[in-house]
C-alpha cells in the first residue's frame, strides 16, 4: 500500500519537473532550428534538420564575449554590493542596541513591498542629475543594497547561538573582527546561497538597465536579446532562442557549482 | 594580587519589565576563591553571573572587579574569562585555533601563545585533537576546550555557568575532578553556577544559596548542610529531602501529632523558644534512627512504606498517616515493606526552624 502511494508520489513530482522543464528544451531544441523549420513544427523536440547556423549568425551580428562579460560585470558589482550591505546591515540589527532600531529595520523591511515601477522615475532622474546615465555604475548604484538580503542574513544569523558572539564578546573582540572571523566563516553556505540568488536576479534583469544604457557596447544580454524579439524586421524566433540559451549557461554554472549550499540553505531555513 | 576582594557586588538590583530578577545582592568573592551559585532554575543565579561578565546591565548597585567599577572599565581590563553552558566554541576552527583566537587578537606574542596553549593542551589532555573542529569533539572533549579558552587568557576571575549539564553522567565526575585540580592548581577566583547540589557542595569553597533573586545563605558545603540558614536552604540541599515536621513545644517537650518526640536540652532552651510555640523540626534522613522495637519513650511507631535499596544504604519511607511521611536511611538492610517500626531523632542534629518566617532559630 506504502509502495503504491510512494510510487503515486514519484509519478506527480516526475509530470511537475517535465512542466517545469518543457520550455528550457523547447528553448535549446528552437535553437537548433532554422527560422522555417521553427515556424513550421516549433513543437517538434528533436529538431528534424539540426542547424548551428543561428549560433554562428549570431557570432556575427552580436560581440558574444561582450555581452556575457558586460552582464557578468554588472551582476557581480550588483551581487556583491547586496551582500556586503545586507551583512553589515543585518550583523547591526541582530547584535547592535541602539534607538530607532525597531523603526529602522520596519521602513527597511518595508522597501520591499514597493515596486519597482514606484521607483524607476525618481531613480533615473537622481542617476541622470549625478550625471550616470548610459554608465554601468548608473544600472547598479541603486542595487546596491536590498532589504531582501538583510532580511535573510538576520533569518541566517538566527542559527548562530547567542552565546558564542558573548563569549566573543567577553573576551574584548573588536566587532569588525567577530563579523570577519566568526560570522561569516559560519554563514558561508548561507552567504554563498544569498549571493547566488541575487546574481541570478541581477543576470536577467531587464527593465532598469533598458532606462539607463543606451550604448550598444554596454548592452547586457537581456537587451541584446530584446533586438531578436521586437527589432524592425520582425522577431527572428530561433536567433532568440539561441541567445537565450547562450544566455542561462552562466546562471546555470554558478548553480551547479553552489548547487550543495544553495540546496543545503533551503532545506535547512524551512526545516530546522 | 593588591586587592583581597577580587569582585564584589553592592546593593545589585536586576529588573525585567519592572520585576526584580535580582533584588539588593551584597556578594564579597575573595581571591582565588571558588564560590558556587546553587539554586532552583530561573533564582536569577545565571543573571548574577552574567552581569559579573558585563553582558547584562545591573538596573542598581554597582559591580566592583579588583576593587574597580565594573561599568566604566572595558571587556579586556575587566579581565574575565567564561565558560557558556553550550561551550559556546568558534564551529569554523580548530581545537588549537580556538584556544589560540582571543590571544592572537589581543597580540600576545607567538612563542608566548604557544607556550601556554601547549601547556594548557597538556593539561586537559586534548594534544590528539589540537587540529580538530568542535563538530568532531564529544560533548566531554568539547568542555575541556571551552575551559581551556578561559584558562589561556589567563584572566583573574574564571566564570563557569553550568558547564557539566551537557555531559554524560559517567562523564561528569571527572570533568568535575578536573575542574577541581585546575582550580587547585592556578588559584583563579572562579564563580560557578549550578543548579546541582552535589556539584557545588565537591566543588565550592563557599557556596551561594539564591532564591527568588536574593541570597539566602552563603557559607562552607558543611555550614550550608548542616546549619542551614532557613528552611529553603535545608530542603534544597540534602537528597532525600530533609524532613520537616510541624511540632509544638511544650510542658519541656516537643510534640509531634501530641507525640512526644525530643525532650528538651541545654541547647534548645538557650535557643529561647517559647512554650506553646509552633516551630518547624527539620532532620535528616540519615539522622533518624529506625528499630524494630521500642527503644526509649520518644521512639514513635510507624509502617515502613517503601525501601529502596541502593546497595550501600536503603532509603525507608515511613508512613505517619494523613498523607505525612518521613524518609530514612539505615545501612543494616532489616525492614521490609508493611513492617513496623519505631522511629527517633538523634537530638544533637535536629534543626528548629521559625514558623513563620521559617529562618533557623539558632542562627
Amino acid at each position: 500500500m506504502n509502495k503504491i502511494k510512494e510510487n503515486g508520489w514519484h509519478i506527480l513530482l516526475l509530470l511537475i519537473c517535465l512542466v517545469l522543464l518543457l520550455p528550457v528544451i523547447f528553448m535549446i531544441s528552437n535553437s537548433f532550428k532554422t527560422l522555417r523549420e521553427s515556424y513550421h513544427s516549433m513543437l517538434q523536440i528533436i529538431p528534424l534538420h539540426p542547424t548551428l547556423s543561428n549560433y554562428s549568425t549570431l557570432g556575427r551580428q552580436v560581440n558574444l564575449l561582450r555581452l556575457i562579460w558586460n552582464t557578468f560585470f554588472m551582476a557581480t558589482i550588483v551581487t556583491l554590493g547586496k551582500l556586503v550591505t545586507g551583512l553589515l546591515a543585518a550583523y547591526a540589527f541582530k547584535y547592535f542596541s541602539f534607538t530607532g532600531k525597531r523603526w529602522l529595520y520596519f521602513i527597511f523591511v518595508s522597501t520591499i513591498f514597493v515596486p519597482f515601477t514606484v521607483i524607476m522615475i525618481p531613480n533615473y532622474l537622481v542617476i541622470s542629475k549625478i550625471n550616470l546615465l548610459n554608465t554601468a555604475l548608473g544600472v547598479a548604484l541603486p542595487q546596491l543594497c536590498d532589504a531582501t538580503g538583510i532580511m535573510l542574513f538576520l533569518k541566517a544569523m538566527d542559527k548562530i547561538p547567542k552565546s558564542l558572539i558573548e563569549s566573543v564578546h567577553i573576551d574584548g573582540i573588536p566587532s569588525y573582527k567577530i563579523l570577519k572571523d566568526i560570522v561569516v566563516p559560519i554563514l558561508r553556505p548561507s552567504i554563498i546561497s544569498i549571493g547566488a540568488i541575487f546574481f541570478i536576479n541581477s543576470w536577467n534583469e531587464y527593465v532598469w538597465p533598458t532606462l539607463i544604457l543606451k550604448d550598444k557596447s554596454s548592452f547586457t544580454l537581456p537587451l541584446a536579446l530584446e533586438n531578436y524579439i521586437s527589432s524592425e524586421g520582425g522577431t527572428n524566433f530561433p536567433l532568440a532562442m539561441a541567445l537565450s540559451t547562450i544566455m542561462i549557461i552562466v546562471p546555470l554554472l554558478i548553480y551547479l557549482i553552489f548547487q550543495r549550499y544553495i540546496l543545503n540553505s533551503i532545506s535547512s531555513s524551512g526545516l530546522k | 594580587m593588591s586587592n583581597k576582594v577580587a569582585l564584589e557586588l553592592k546593593g545589585v538590583t536586576k529588573k525585567f519589565k519592572k520585576t526584580d530578577v535580582i533584588s539588593n545582592m551584597d556578594l564579597k568573592i575573595e581571591n582565588g576563591e571558588f564560590l558556587v551559585l546553587l539554586g532552583p532554575s530561573g533564582c536569577g543565579k545565571s543573571t548574577t553571573l552574567r552581569m559579573i561578565a558585563g553582558l547584562e546591565k545591573p538596573s542598581d548597585g554597582q559591580i566592583l572587579i579588583d576593587g574597580k567599577d565594573s561599568q566604566t572599565i572595558s571587556s579586556v581590563e575587566r579581565n574575565i574569562a567564561m565558560v557558556f553552558q553550550d561551550y559556546a566554541l568558534y564551529p569554523n576552527m580548530t581545537v588549537y585555533q580556538n584556544l589560540e583566537y582571543a590571544l592572537k587578537v589581543h597580540k600576545v606574542k607567538k612563542e608566548e601563545r604557544q607556550r601556554r596553549l601547549e601547556k594548557i593542551l597538556e593539561t586537559l589532555n586534548l594534544k590528539a585533537y589540537r587540529d580538530r573542529l568542535p563538530g568532531q569533539l564529544s560533548g566531554g572533549q568539547k568542555q575541556r576546550v571551552a575551559l581551556g579558552r578561559g584558562m589561556a587568557k589567563k584572566s583573574k576571575v574564571f566564570l563557569l555557568d553550568e558547564p557539566l549539564s551537557n555531559i554524560d553522567v559517567q562523564l561528569r565526575e571527572k570533568a568535575r575532578d578536573e575542574i577541581q585540580s585546575l582550580h587547585e592548581e592556578n588559584h583563579q577566583t572562579i564563580v560557578y553556577v549550578t543548579h546541582d547540589q552535589l556539584e557545588a557542595m565537591a566543588l565550592g569553597d563557599r557556596i551561594a544559596i539564591i532564591n527568588e533573586g536574593k541570597i539566602q545563605m552563603i557559607d562552607t558545603p558543611d555550614n550550608i548542610y548542616n546549619h542551614p540558614a532557613n528552611l529553603f536552604v535545608a530542603q534544597f540541599v540534602g537528597t532525600p529531602q530533609i524532613n520537616v515536621l510541624e511540632v509544638t513545644y511544650q510542658s519541656e517537650q516537643i510534640l509531634f501529632n501530641e507525640h512526644p518526640v525530643l525532650s528538651i536540652s541545654k541547647r534548645l532552651k538557650d535557643i529561647g523558644i517559647v512554650p506553646e510555640e509552633k516551630l518547624f523540626l527539620g532532620i535528616r534522613p540519615e539522622h533518624v534512627i529506625v528499630t524494630h522495637e521500642q527503644t526509649n519513650q520518644f521512639a514513635l511507631p510507624a509502617q515502613v512504606e517503601q525501601v529502596v535499596d541502593y546497595g550501600r544504604y536503603q532509603q525507608l519511607t515511613l508512613n505517619l498517616g494523613e498523607e505525612q511521611a518521613i524518609k530514612a536511611i539505615i545501612t543494616n538492610n532489616d525492614f521490609r515493606a508493611g513492617d513496623l517500626g519505631y522511629f527517633s531523632f538523634i537530638k544533637e542534629r535536629t534543626l528548629f526552624f521559625d514558623h513563620v518566617n521559617k529562618n533557623n532559630i539558632e542562627k
